[in-house]
Formats: C-alpha cells, structure tokens, sequence
C-alpha cells in the first residue's frame, strides 16, 4: 500500500501532500486508539465476566449435537468433535484467544487426504473458521459507542443476520462440493 | 427492531446476572478483562499506524479514489455506497486496517449513518478470512485448501449482498 501511494506522488509529482498525509494518518491512528480506550475495556470487561461465567462450555455442549451432523466425519475424526465445538462457541463469543487453540488442535486430529490436502470435514471446518459467526460484534459497538452514536447497539441484528447468512452460504457450499468430489471417486 | 436502544442496556444486565448465577468475581472479572482490551489495543496500536497512515496517503494521491471508482459499479450493484469500497476489499486481509477504517468512515460520515452503520455491519460479520485460512492450514501443514478459499471468498460476497439489501 506504501508503495503504491508512493507511486503514484511520483506520478503526480505530489510529494509533499503524501508526506502531510503520512503524518495525519498517524496522528488519526493515535487519537483513535485514545477514543476507543474507554468502550474498549469496557467491552473487554464484559466479555471477560461471559467468559469466566462458562459461557463457551455450555455453548460448546450446545453444538455438539448439530456438529456431530454436519460433518462429514471420517472414522477416526469424531476426536476432533469437541475441539470443533470449543473453537466455534469461543469464536462466536469474540474469544479469539480462546478460539484458536482449539481450533489449531482439531485442525491436526481431521484427517488430510491421501495427497495431503485436507478432507472434507478438514474443508468444511475451514470453512466456517473463515465465515465465523459473530453473536456479538462488541468492537463494532464499542467503535460505534465511541464515534458518539446514540444508537450503538443498533448493528447487532442485521450483522447477527449478515453473518449467518455468510454461515449458510459457505455450509452450503461446502456440502455441495464435498458430494461432487465423493461422486467423481 | 422497534428500540434499539434497550439491546445495549438490557446486554449489560443479562451478562452482569450471567456471572451471578455462575457464582464468580463479577467486578474483578470485569476489571480482567477490560485490562486485557487496553493491551489488545495496544498491541493493534501500531499496525493501526502503519495502516491509516499508508491509507491516507492512499486517499491523498488519488489511488483509493481509482480503486473504488473501479469497484463502484459491482459494490452499487449490491447496494453499497463507495465509502465502504476499501471496507470490503480490506476486511478479508487485516481485521485492524479494516477496523480503522472503518472509524475513519465512522468519523466522515457520522455513526448513524447509512455508510457507518454499514460499515460496522461488514467489518463486525465477516472474518479476516485469507489470515485464518493461512494460519489454521499451516498448523495442519496442507498446502491447498481446495475449495475452501473460494466457498469462503463466495459466502463473503453473499454476506456484502445481504448487508446492502438490510441495511
């Protein structure tokens, strides 16, 4: 991206606009950081009582059923069932640190195929590691909270739907190839 | 949503009498937790640096304006006003570049905005997808993911329609 903007300074022969807006750019990001501070931690705060509620173990057992499925375990695979449930549950609660972990270990116990490329549920989990749903986008709101919306909370539904949709669609997706790729041999 | 501005509120109680009921330190939970926010962003800090000032030198010489103006038409197709053209491009490859700017946009067009609710909508739904993707797939040492990429990339798409047309 610098060097990109560089470019094109040296195309126009801007050079002392990209040097202001270089500098504007980090004193934006400084100020930004300071007005964020306060929703930050708050959110932080209110994430960490959910989390130390136990929160992720009961959404955790929550999913397990529906997880169990979904996938398209091979045998063998159903070990990496309740690291599945734990990323998914830490991940919709915005517990990145909690997320990848668990999901760093139920990566290694799905089975890759032969050629070492992942299985189907191996896909299937990356797949909705990368759509993953969020129940409560709280930087959003802390953000929004921030910029002096009076209506912070107002994004929660449409991005509860936004994301689910992105969910189904990969889902979806997944089990559409999954079944190509099993019927070719 | 007839009043939204009970959800934030009524959110505090619920997770306030969630850690009642499983018995643990609210106040030092949440005293834990908001120190573990200030580190985070402190950590994001920097990047956050690196980005807003590469973007801004972006939108100073003209080379945003070029880039969005090349994916206005598709983005306006799905409903999505042009300030939240870098939203889009971006949110797949760094969740803090796409995070700052999104404030940017927060701050240029105000919160309640159509582009400012937007914008949190799309950054809030979606996830760093291609970083995800490269770091769960080298844990798992695979090299291709298949078809995993461009499902996700599609469902992202999927998710931007579905943004446009909600909010």
């Amino acid at each position: 991206m610098l060097l990109a903007g560089m470019a094109a300074a040296a195309v126009n022969g801007d050079f002392a606009g990209a040097q202001a807006a270089l500098f504007s750019g980090g004193g934006e990001a400084v100020s930004f950081c300071m007005s964020m501070a306060g929703a930050y931690a708050f959110f932080g705060g209110l994430m960490q009582i959910l989390r130390e509620s136990g929160a992720a173990e009961a959404l955790s057992r929550a999913l397990e059923r529906p997880m169990r499925r979904l996938f398209p375990f091979q045998p063998g695979e159903e070990a990496a069932l309740p690291e599945i449930c734990m990323n998914l549950s830490a991940d919709m609660l915005g517990m990145g640190g909690a997320a990848t972990p668990a999901g760093l270990a139920a990566m290694k116990a799905l089975r890759k195929t032969d050629d070492g490329r992942p299985g189907d549920a191996m896909e299937l989990f990356l797949v909705m590691n990368m759509c993953s749903v969020q129940l409560l986008p709280s930087t959003a709101i802390a953000l929004r909270a921030a910029a002096g919306s009076d209506r912070a909370a107002d994004i929660v539904l449409p991005t509860l739907i936004v994301t689910a949709v992105s969910m189904l669609t990969g889902i979806t997706l997944c089990r559409f190839f999954a079944g190509r790729s099993k019927s070719r041999g | 949503m007839a009043d939204s501005s009970v959800i934030l509120p009524s959110l505090v109680v619920l997770v306030v009498l969630t850690g009642m009921r499983a018995r643990i330190d609210v106040y030092s939970a949440f005293v834990r937790g908001a120190k573990e926010g200030l580190i985070t962003l402190l950590h994001m800090a920097p990047y956050l640096c690196a980005i807003l000032s590469a973007s801004s030198l972006l939108r100073e010489t003209g080379v945003l304006d070029a880039l969005c103006g090349f994916l206005a038409p598709v983005l306006s197709l799905l409903g999505l006003p042009r300030e939240i053209a870098p939203i889009a491009l971006l949110r797949p490859l760094s969740g803090s570049a796409a995070l700052s700017l999104v404030a940017s946009v927060l701050e240029a067009c105000g919160p309640d905005s159509r582009a400012g609710r937007l914008a949190c909508v799309v950054c809030g739904a979606n996830e760093t997808i291609l970083f995800t993707g490269a770091l769960y797939m080298g844990a798992a040492g695979v090299k291709s993911a298949r078809y995993a990429l461009p499902v996700s990339l599609a469902a992202y798409a999927v998710g931007l329609a579905a943004a446009g047309f909600l909010v």
